[in-house]
C-alpha cells in the first residue's frame, strides 16, 4: 500500500561543492511524482524499443556468448572491442564522417562521453560555448566540472553563425574550450545545421583554434530533405559523439567518441579511471546485433513509425495550437519546441497541463539560466499518433486560455503583435 | 513518550523544495524535542496515511498552494485533526492579497496603493484598454506587478515605466488568474513575525531584508549570500514600536493563530506599510521566522515546540 511518508537525507551537507550545481529540474521532478497512468507524456525522448524485435536481440545474445563467451564475460580494453569500432567506422563513414579504429573509444552511452570530455577539458570558471536551448544531459555532465556556458542562439537552420561570431569575437582566439553542438534534428529545438553553416562553423572554430564536439545521436533517423554531411566529414579534428541508443537499444548503454589522437589518449585515461572499460558483453551483444541480423530492417521500421508521429504531431500543431504560438519543422529526431509570445510563463502552466493528463519539458531546463521561460519542449518518439494528437489537443486547452489574455492585451493596443503568427519558426 | 505530530512537507505547488528544507528541520526539532515525529507529503495518499497513523497533531510546513491556502486546514478540520498556524478563514483571506489588502485599507492599516486585475476582467471586458489609468489609480511608477495568489515571490515584476506594464502582467497572470499593480515603495524592507502568547500577539524582533540585486525576489530568499540581513532591524525605536503594533493589528484583524509573518516596507520618513501576512513562515536555514525568533531569545527547536504545543492542546 502507498504511504505519503518522507525519507530525508541524513547525509546533506557532506556532498562535494562540485556537484552542487548538478541539478534535476525541480519543476519536472515535482510533476514526475505526480505521474498517472493516464497521463500523455510528450515530455521524455525515449527511443521506442518496443518495435526492436526481442528475437533478433535474443540471437545476438546467443550467438554473443556462443561464440565471444570467453571474452565477452571477461575485462575488456578500455577502447572497447576491436570489432564493434570497426563497425562504427563503418557507420561513420555510411554518413560521410571519416575515422579509423584507433580514433574511437567505445563508451557507456554518448552520454559518458560527454562526461569524459568535460574532465578531459574543463578547469571551474573555463567558458565553453553551446547552442541555446541546448541538450540537459549535455549541462548537466558539464556543470560537475563548473564552466561558464556561452549560450549561441539559433534559427530554423541551426545555430546563428553571426551570432557565434560575436561571442567568438568577444571571447577571443582559444577564449573557449570547446563548441559543443547537435547539428542534426537538435534536441530540444528540432532543427538543423545547413550545410553552408557547417562550414562557417569549421572556418570559425579554425580561426579561433577552438575545438569543436559535434554530438549526433539522431543524425539516422530523417524523415525528410537530404542528408547533410557531419562536422566531421569536414575536419577530422572534430570531436565527434555517436549512439548505438537510437540505432539499437539504449538499454545496452553503448556510444563513442571519435577524436583525434591526442585527445583520444586523454579520453582513454579518463575511461580508464572512471571504469576501466565499458561492459565486453553489451559490446559483444551489438557486435551480433549489427552483423547478424537485419537491423537496418528495423532501423528503417523505427524510423517510418518516427515519421509518422512526427506528421501527427505537426498536423495536430496546425489543428490545435492557437495562433501567435510558433513551433519548429523537425526534419528527424524526436523533438518540436515551441514558443509562447514573450512573457508567458511555461512553468506554471505545465501543473494545469498536468491536471489535463499531457506532460512536456518546460522550455528554461535547457538553458544554463533565466531563459527559456516562453518555451516548451515536446517529443513524438513514444506515443502512439492518436495519443499525440490528443495531448497537443490539451495543451493547446491550457494554452488557449492564457493567449486569450495575451490578445487581449494585443488588441486594445497595450502590447505590439507578434511579427510571426502560426507556423513554424524557432 | 510525547504526542505524535505528523511534519506535513513537500506537496505540489511550486515552493515544494523549500517546504521539503523546511519540513526536515521541523521534523529533526521536534525529534529532539521527544515528539514521536513522522514526515509526509502530500500525496493521493496523505488522508489514508493521516487515518492510520492517527497523529496527535500536524506540523504544517507547506509552502504555496493547497498548504497556506486553507486546502490543507479545511481537509485537517474535517478529519478531526488539530494543527499548527491559523485556520481556514485566515489562511484564505492572508493567501488572497487583494482580499487581504482590502482589509488592511478598510481598517486604516497602512498599504500601498493598488489595482486588483483578474484574467477574466482581460479577457472578456476589455480591460487592458484601461491600463493608462493604472499610474494615477497607484500614485505613478515604480510598481510592483504580482500574483494574487503565490508565495515566496514567484512571478512578480518591478516595472518602471508604462511600457512594461502589460508584459508584467501576463508574467504574473501565468501564474494565477488574478494579479495586483502596487506602488513600489523606496524603502527598507522587514518582516515582523508574530507568536500568539498567553497574554496575546507577542511580537518578534523584525528582520531587515537587503537583497543584492536590489529586489527581494525568489532567487534572493532562497540563496545563500544573495541577501543580507539584520535583526533588528535598523529603524529608529519609535520606528520599531509602530511596526510592532502593525503587525499585531493585522494578525488580529486577518484572524491569525498560533503564527503569522507580516511583510511590510518603511518608507524613508519611517512610515510603515504593509505588504503581506505569511500564514505558514518558512522555517529553512535562511528563513526570517526562526532568524526573529533566535533574536528574541526563542531557539529553532522550542519554536518548533510552541507551534506544536498550542496545536495539540487544541485537541478534542
Amino acid at each position: 500500500m502507498g504511504t505519503a511518508r518522507v525519507i530525508f537525507d541524513r547525509w546533506d551537507g557532506r556532498y562535494a561543492a562540485s556537484m552542487s550545481e548538478v541539478r534535476s529540474s525541480a519543476v519536472r521532478d515535482l510533476f514526475a511524482a505526480a505521474s498517472r497512468p493516464d497521463v500523455i507524456s510528450l515530455s521524455g525522448g525515449m527511443p521506442d524499443v518496443r518495435r526492436v524485435p526481442h528475437d533478433l536481440v535474443q540471437r545476438a545474445v546467443k550467438q554473443a556468448l556462443e561464440h565471444d563467451g570467453a571474452t565477452a564475460l571477461q575485462y575488456g580494453s578500455s577502447e572497447g572491442r576491436l570489432a564493434l569500432r570497426r563497425i562504427i567506422v563503418g557507420l561513420m563513414s555510411e554518413s560521410g564522417a571519416r575515422a579509423t579504429e584507433d580514433d574511437v573509444v567505445v563508451t557507456a552511452g554518448a552520454q559518458q562521453g560527454l562526461d569524459l570530455l568535460a574532465k578531459v577539458f574543463l578547469d571551474p570558471g573555463d567558458v565553453i560555448i553551446c547552442e541555446g536551448p541546448t541538450y540537459v544531459g549535455a549541462l548537466q555532465a558539464f556543470s560537475a566540472y563548473r564552466p561558464r556556458v556561452e549560450c549561441v542562439e539559433m534559427d530554423e537552420h541551426g545555430m546563428r553563425m553571426d551570432a557565434l561570431e560575436e561571442t567568438l569575437k568577444r571571447i577571443g582566439p582559444r577564449g573557449a574550450k570547446f563548441i559543443y553542438t547537435i547539428p542534426n534534428f537538435q534536441n530540444p529545438a528540432g532543427v538543423t545545421l545547413s550545410a553552408d553553416r557547417r562550414r562557417r562553423l569549421i572556418e570559425l572554430a579554425r580561426e579561433y583554434d577552438i575545438p569543436v564536439i559535434e554530438d549526433d545521436p539522431y543524425g539516422r533517423l530523417r524523415y525528410e530533405g537530404g542528408h547533410i554531411l557531419p562536422l566531421r566529414a569536414l575536419d577530422p579534428d572534430v570531436i565527434y559523439l555517436g549512439t548505438f541508443s537510437k540505432i539499437f537499444a539504449p538499454g545496452l548503454r553503448l556510444g563513442w567518441i571519435a577524436a583525434p589522437r591526442p585527445i583520444r589518449a586523454r579520453v582513454l585515461l579518463a575511461k580508464q579511471a572512471a571504469d576501466l572499460c565499458g561492459s565486453a558483453f553489451a559490446q559483444a551483444v551489438a557486435e551480433r546485433y549489427m552483423t547478424g541480423t537485419a537491423w537496418r530492417r528495423v532501423l528503417a521500421d523505427l524510423t517510418r513509425t518516427y515519421h509518422t508521429r512526427r506528421d501527427a504531431m505537426l498536423a495536430a500543431l496546425t489543428e490545435h495550437f492557437p495562433a501567435d504560438v510558433t513551433w519548429t519543422h523537425p526534419e528527424g529526431g524526436f523533438f518540436v519546441w515551441v514558443t509562447l509570445p514573450a512573457h508567458l510563463d511555461t512553468k506554471p502552466l505545465l501543473a494545469e497541463a498536468v491536471e489535463r493528463g499531457v506532460t512536456f519539458v518546460p522550455g528554461s531546463d535547457f538553458y544554463p539560466a533565466g531563459r527559456g521561460s516562453n518555451n516548451f519542449r515536446i517529443a513524438f518518439c513514444y506515443e502512439e499518433p492518436e495519443q499525440i494528437a490528443e495531448g497537443v489537443r490539451r495543451i493547446a486547452e491550457v494554452l488557449e486560455d492564457k493567449l486569450a489574455l495575451y490578445r487581449a492585451f494585443v488588441d486594445a493596443g497595450a502590447m505590439p503583435a507578434l511579427a510571426v503568427s502560426g507556423g513554424s519558426s524557432t | 513518550m510525547k504526542e505524535k505530530i505528523a511534519v506535513l512537507m513537500g506537496g505540489r505547488s511550486l515552493e515544494r523544495e523549500v517546504s521539503l528544507r523546511s519540513g526536515e528541520r521541523v521534523f529533526g526539532a521536534l525529534q529532539e524535542l521527544g515528539y514521536r515525529a513522522i514526515a509526509l507529503d502530500v500525496t493521493p495518499e496523505l488522508t489514508e496515511t493521516l487515518r492510520s497513523e492517527k497523529p496527535d497533531a500536524v506540523y504544517i510546513a507547506l509552502h504555496g498552494k493547497f498548504g497556506e491556502d486553507g486546502t490543507v486546514q479545511e481537509s485537517l478540520e474535517f478529519l478531526g485533526i488539530p494543527y499548527t498556524g491559523p485556520g481556514v478563514v485566515a489562511c484564505e483571506l492572508s493567501w488572497d492579497k487583494a482580499l487581504s489588502k482590502r482589509l488592511f485599507a478598510g481598517e486604516g492599516i497602512p498599504t500601498p496603493r493598488w489595482v486588483t486585475f483578474t484574467s477574466d476582467a482581460f479577457k472578456e471586458m476589455g480591460a487592458a484598454s484601461a491600463l493608462d489609468l493604472v499610474p494615477a489609480a497607484v500614485g505613478g511608477f515604480p510598481v510592483v506587478v504580482k500574483p494574487t495568489k503565490q508565495g515566496s515571490a514567484l512571478g512578480l515584476t518591478k516595472v518602471e515605466t508604462a511600457e512594461g506594464l502589460p508584459e508584467a502582467l501576463l508574467t504574473a497572470l501565468s501564474f494565477g488568474d488574478a494579479a495586483i499593480v502596487e506602488k513600489w515603495v523606496e524603502g527598507t524592507e522587514i518582516a515582523v513575525s508574530v507568536l500568539d502568547g498567553p497574554e496575546g500577539p507577542e511580537v518578534l524582533p523584525p528582520v531587515e531584508m537587503v537583497a543584492k540585486s536590489g529586489l527581494f525576489d525568489f532567487q534572493a530568499m532562497y540563496t545563500a549570500g544573495e541577501t543580507e540581513y539584520y535583526c533588528p532591524a535598523r529603524l529608529a525605536p519609535e520606528v520599531l514600536r509602530d511596526v510592532e503594533e502593525l503587525a499585531a493589528s493585522c494578525h488580529i484583524l486577518l484572524g491569525c493563530r498560533d503564527v503569522s509573518r507580516v511583510d511590510m516596507v518603511v518608507d524613508s520618513s519611517g512610515r510603515p506599510f504593509v505588504l503581506e501576512v505569511n500564514t505558514s513562515p518558512g522555517m529553512t536555514e535562511t528563513s526570517l521566522l526562526p532568524m526573529s525568533a533566535a533574536a528574541a531569545g526563542i531557539d529553532f527547536a522550542r519554536l518548533v515546540d510552541r507551534l506544536a504545543c498550542s496545536a495539540h492542546g487544541r485537541a478534542r
